[in-house]
């Protein structure tokens, strides 16, 4: 290849580099507006005393300090962590056992699929609102009905410290277990039937396939699940917000939750909420790299 | 053969056995009943929209006294929901067409042009992928404050625009297609847009017909932003509405309940339009997210 | 404060004598300022969704400015007030010209430098000094400059449902209720009531900052104020909590004791908020509520009580003080406001009747709204004013009387005990009032959840929590 070839082609590629630039320039554009200037000034404004929204003065770490040395904040974070454990507890299995089960029937699969997948397009404030109801302590709640056609006295239930975060994602579980099983079906359908013919046919159980075929076959999917299902739970907001306002005694109030009462309960103090906002962002991301650790040989993102 | 074809960890061989037979029985039941648990909030909130305030609080009957189809007419009107619903359709309209063009374009940069450097932008998207989006709230709304876009749906619909999730799933698709389709297209004279437009976009209706869906659904529950930009305007949405009602009171128990099955009405018509689409398409592209 | 009462005592004697409209009014069309040019954009103009009436009072309004003042431009904006969306608008110089916020947020806004002075303007319409003492603590600077005024306040009594209370056997020979004159009756009651009723005696409404806004009343009557104060400013100026004094842990004892004792809370205090208390007492589940004058169209007309079987009390004295807490919505201006907008903005209010001043148009207006209120079966009550303007007073207390529509005899131990200062009427905490509610909200949230709950420490680890807050936004500057 001649030297002036060569040229020529690199300056074309270097137009053609240039003009690929300016088909990604209008996202570029509006992930910066949306997400990345957003982000760094959060960063920004929590190293800044904030007289509401300009900057008065730098101070370094000090919001991070004052915030986390807070009862509200300790609270705030094993709440979260809570929240997260119980969202493991109920909502982490109950989908593969849900994708189980309706992947063993025989006949209805689709009405099955329909009728679990529906909750999750119901948009999530309505259905906090809705449950609300369900648990209401008077007698007119839904719960309290059905227990007491069964003879069993009215119970309160958000009044119990230690039962709130259970049934805030029992809400949350509610909402999304049907479409994540789906999920999990469609892994699992990926599992070749005569493998399982196989198996049976050298006398493996039910059982046995299930757990030497079955789940294996989920294992890297239910791990990337995992990973999305604590970074979603732990952003967890409106829902305690909405159904129980923090209470009672603070026993649901969330990390995310303490970053808007920060901002806009009546403090505006918008460079301690971007604290908190950090170091969510933070745990989130030392999670997700404890992840990637340990999943580095799977993952096909770099 | 037909065995065969079947799915399942239970096999029609063992069908035969009582033990199994039982097993399957009680899969059958358990599925019923999560069909129940799936179904049943939703035709409780529609039953006790039929009720007053006093018989909402008071009465411990699911059913209410009267169906009266009046009480919802007396919400629609007295709260002008149509006026909300028409709000919402046109924010979720315009998000769904931001979030097609600009995540889309973006993606096709990254997945198919590939120019120097894609890799970092490709991993500043991965990245935010992990960032709460409310983090940034406060200064997001300034920022849009400052440019003047305050009681607008142009700052809404764009953000649909700015999506990391949307621009992954464009990628992953993307380069899943064969290079051999895009690379004929640009021996052919068409230029990076036309090649997008023409060749790309046409191949890509699967991963369309998915982040649409994605969209409208994250568009018609969408309410902070939208709460904090449309402020207590004429543009409000039906759930930024919903919103107002539950933070600020000003609506009784009894409408609440109408509200809320105003708000889940538009969503369950459209999952019932695309309840194919959804249960297989979203789910197969969920599956490699 | 004495002042205000004393205004208003006066303002119920003068209604006694006046029963006409003194014809000393100005009429509404004339044009009054020709000269002055500017423009303002009004919040809160109601939506399209709002009632048609609401919509024509408000285009009427917009007709008369336009008469008076023609070259002064209204632009109507429907922005309804929240500290979290005002704040940024204020800043990006888009803040309304006039907004609505409730008297919890004035001094805040006002300490930021995040509302416009209207203090000349006030003086040249000649109604600065008819300005209620009461209302200047809350909407004036340390140097006494005006920045909001009063838009409708209220005093915290208590609600009644008497259906209840009938059916406890808690009436008099003439079927009035026999009521709680103080907070040891409330909790004997409300026993008494639970019992014969199976309703709940009291509803509390112990959710995000409710509960602490209305313990902060209760404490008042168990003796916190002086100096043992929820909150003061020490000698050197920094502000310092309170809430371990013998007096508040008194008045949290028997926040514990009318959920364990006594037992008459509704189930679901710690998530029942402002408008399901309203409606727990209005249909029937509880008997009692702590709530204002202004709300009395929230139980009645909003959830269905017949306005015969309510009735509104004063605030039950406690054995260490008779306090009524005091408070409302206001009017305040965007920051950026010129001279010329002031006194626009001043123009409109005296227009849609929030200047001491009545015409004709007010008049009808006024009449129109009460007897709207009659119609959807709201009780119709003397308001309390904030302006010291007796002959102004006197007026719009007649028309009130003609549209009254309840036994006042229900009513009458509220308002005499504003009139006659056996109540004594009282702002909210100075300071940071939201994050001190939601701190004491937490502490009445362990009391009535956990049997036993440790009253002290609680009140400690609040105390100190909210100490480091203070210290971190106001002692700190």
């Amino acid at each position: 290849m001649s030297q002036s070839a060569k040229r020529v082609r690199s300056h074309a590629k270097r137009s053609e580099s240039f003009k690929s630039w300016l088909i990604m320039l209008p996202g570029l554009v509006l992930m910066t507006f949306f997400v990345w200037e957003p982000l760094f000034e959060s960063i920004r404004m929590s190293l800044y005393k904030t007289r509401n929204v300009e900057l008065v003065r730098f101070i370094g770490l000090d919001n991070f300090v004052s915030v986390v040395g807070k009862d509200d904040f300790m609270q705030a974070l094993l709440n979260t962590f809570s929240y997260t454990f119980w969202s493991l507890l109920l909502g982490f299995a109950l989908p593969v056992i849900l994708a189980m089960l309706i992947g063993e029937t025989r006949r209805g699969k689709g009405f099955f699929r329909t009728a679990v997948y529906l909750p999750n397009m119901l948009p999530g404030l309505a259905v906090i609102i809705l449950w609300s109801a369900f648990f209401s302590g008077e007698k007119s709640g839904v719960f309290n009905i059905i227990l007491m056609r069964l003879g069993i006295p009215a119970q309160t239930y958000l009044t119990h410290a230690d039962w709130v975060i259970p049934i805030i994602i029992l809400i949350a579980t509610w909402k999304g277990a049907g479409a994540t099983a789906l999920i999990y079906m469609a892994g699992m359908a990926g599992v070749s039937p005569e493998l399982y013919e196989a198996a049976a046919i050298d006398g493996a159980t039910v059982w046995h396939r299930i757990i030497h075929i079955l789940l294996p076959s989920i294992r890297k999917l239910a791990g990337t699940l995992l990973i999305l299902q604590i970074i979603s739970v732990f952003q967890i907001m409106y829902e305690p917000m909405v159904l129980t306002k923090g209470g009672p005694d603070n026993a649901s109030l969330s990390l995310m939750q303490l970053m808007w009462q920060y901002a806009f309960g009546g403090s505006m103090n918008y460079g301690k909420a971007s604290a908190v906002a950090v170091i969510v962002t933070l745990i989130l991301l030392v999670m997700t790299a404890i992840y990637s650790y340990f999943n580095r040989k799977e993952s096909d993102w770099d | 053969m037909k065995n065969i074809q079947r799915t399942g960890v239970i096999r029609d061989y063992d069908m035969h056995s009582t033990s199994v037979k039982i097993g399957y029985g009680f899969i059958l039941f358990l599925c019923g009943l999560m069909v129940v648990l799936a179904v049943f909030p939703l035709i409780w909130v529609v039953l006790a929209g039929f009720k007053d305030l006093k018989e909402f609080v008071s009465s411990t009957s699911i059913f209410p006294k009267s169906f009266d189809l009046n009480a919802y007419a007396v919400t629609w009107s007295q709260l002008g929901i149509a006026k909300n619903y028409l709000n919402s359709l046109i924010f979720v309209v315009g998000s769904v067409v931001c979030a097609l063009i600009f995540n889309g374009l973006l993606g096709y940069g990254i997945g198919i042009l590939k120019p120097k450097g894609h890799k970092v932008v490709k991993r500043l998207v991965m990245l935010s992928l992990l960032m709460p989006t409310t983090i940034s709230i406060v200064p997001l709304f300034m920022n849009i404050q400052k440019l003047g876009l305050g009681n607008s749906f142009v700052p809404l619909w764009l953000s649909y625009g700015a999506n990391a999730m949307y621009v992954i799933l464009f990628v992953q698709f993307f380069e899943s297609l064969p290079s051999s389709i895009v690379e004929a297209s640009r021996i052919d004279g068409c230029s990076q847009l036309q090649t997008f437009f023409h060749i790309v976009l046409p191949l890509s209706k699967p991963i369309c017909t998915v982040i649409a869906i994605f969209a409208v659904n994250a568009a018609w529950s969408d309410f902070l932003l939208p709460y904090l930009v449309l402020r207590g305007g004429t543009l409000q949405t039906v759930m930024v509405r919903l919103f107002v009602f539950s933070t600020e009171q000003t609506v009784n128990a009894d409408t609440m309940m109408r509200s809320v099955v105003f708000s889940m009405i538009p969503p369950i018509i459209l999952f019932f339009i695309f309840q194919k689409q959804l249960t297989e398409n979203a789910v197969s592209v969920g599956i490699k997210g | 404060m004495n002042k205000l009462v004393k205004s208003l005592s006066l303002l119920l004697s003068l209604c006694l004598l006046l029963s006409a409209v003194p014809a000393v009014f100005a009429e509404s069309d004339e044009v009054v300022d020709a000269n002055l040019t500017c423009t303002l954009t009004l919040g809160n103009w109601p939506p399209d969704t709002a009632a048609q009436a609401e919509k024509d009072l408000f285009e009427g309004y917009k007709a008369t400015m336009a008469k008076q003042y023609p070259n002064v431009t209204l632009v109507p904006d429907y922005y309804s007030y929240s500290l979290s969306n005002y704040v940024p608008m204020a800043k990006g110089g888009t803040a309304p010209s006039i907004f609505q916020p409730p008297f919890t947020d004035p001094q805040l806004l006002i300490s930021q430098h995040l509302v416009g002075d209207v203090t000349d303007a006030l003086k040249q319409f000649g109604v600065l000094d008819k300005f209620s003492p009461s209302y200047v603590e809350m909407l004036a600077d340390e140097n006494g400059r005006i920045y909001g005024l009063p838009r409708d306040g209220y005093v915290l009594g208590m609600h009644l449902n008497l259906d209840l209370f009938r059916q406890a056997g808690l009436v008099d020979d003439e079927g009035l209720p026999i009521y709680p004159k103080t907070l040891q009756e409330m909790a004997e009651y409300g026993k008494i009531i639970k019992e014969k009723t199976g309703k709940a005696g009291l509803v509390f409404p112990a959710s995000e900052t409710y509960g602490g806004w209305l313990f902060t009343n209760i404490a008042w009557n168990f003796g916190c104020v002086g100096e043992s104060a929820l909150e003061y400013q020490d000698e050197d100026g920094r502000w310092v909590c309170n809430f371990t004094s013998p007096e508040c842990v008194a008045a949290m004892e028997f926040m514990r004791d009318l959920r364990w004792k006594y037992d008459i809370l509704n189930v679901d205090a710690t998530t029942t908020d402002w408008a399901s208390a309203h409606t727990l007492l209005g249909t029937g589940e509880a008997a009692m509520n702590f709530a204002a004058d202004d709300s009395v169209d929230q139980p009645t007309s909003n959830k269905g009580l017949p306005v015969e079987d309510f009735a509104l009390i004063p605030f039950p004295a406690g054995d260490a003080g008779r306090y009524a807490l005091a408070g409302g919505t206001c009017y305040m201006f965007a920051p950026n406001i010129t001279a010329d907008q002031g006194i626009a903005l001043m123009a409109y209010l005296k227009v849609i009747g929030k200047l001491p001043f009545l015409d004709d148009q007010i008049i009808a207006g006024m009449r129109a709204d009460y007897a709207a209120k009659r119609d959807r079966g709201a009780p119709v009550l003397p308001a309390i004013s904030a302006w010291t303007d007796e002959e102004y007073n006197a007026a719009k207390q007649a028309i009130i009387d003609e549209y009254c529509n309840v036994d006042m005899r229900l009513y009458n131990d509220f308002f005499d005990s504003i009139n006659e200062g056996t109540i004594t009427l009282k702002s909210e905490e100075p300071v940071f009032a939201q994050q001190l509610y939601r701190e004491l909200t937490a502490v009445i949230q362990r009391m009535i959840t956990r049997e036993g709950a440790d009253v002290n420490k609680a009140l400690r680890q609040a105390e100190e929590s909210f100490q480091e807050y203070l210290d971190d936004e106001i002692n700190d500057i």
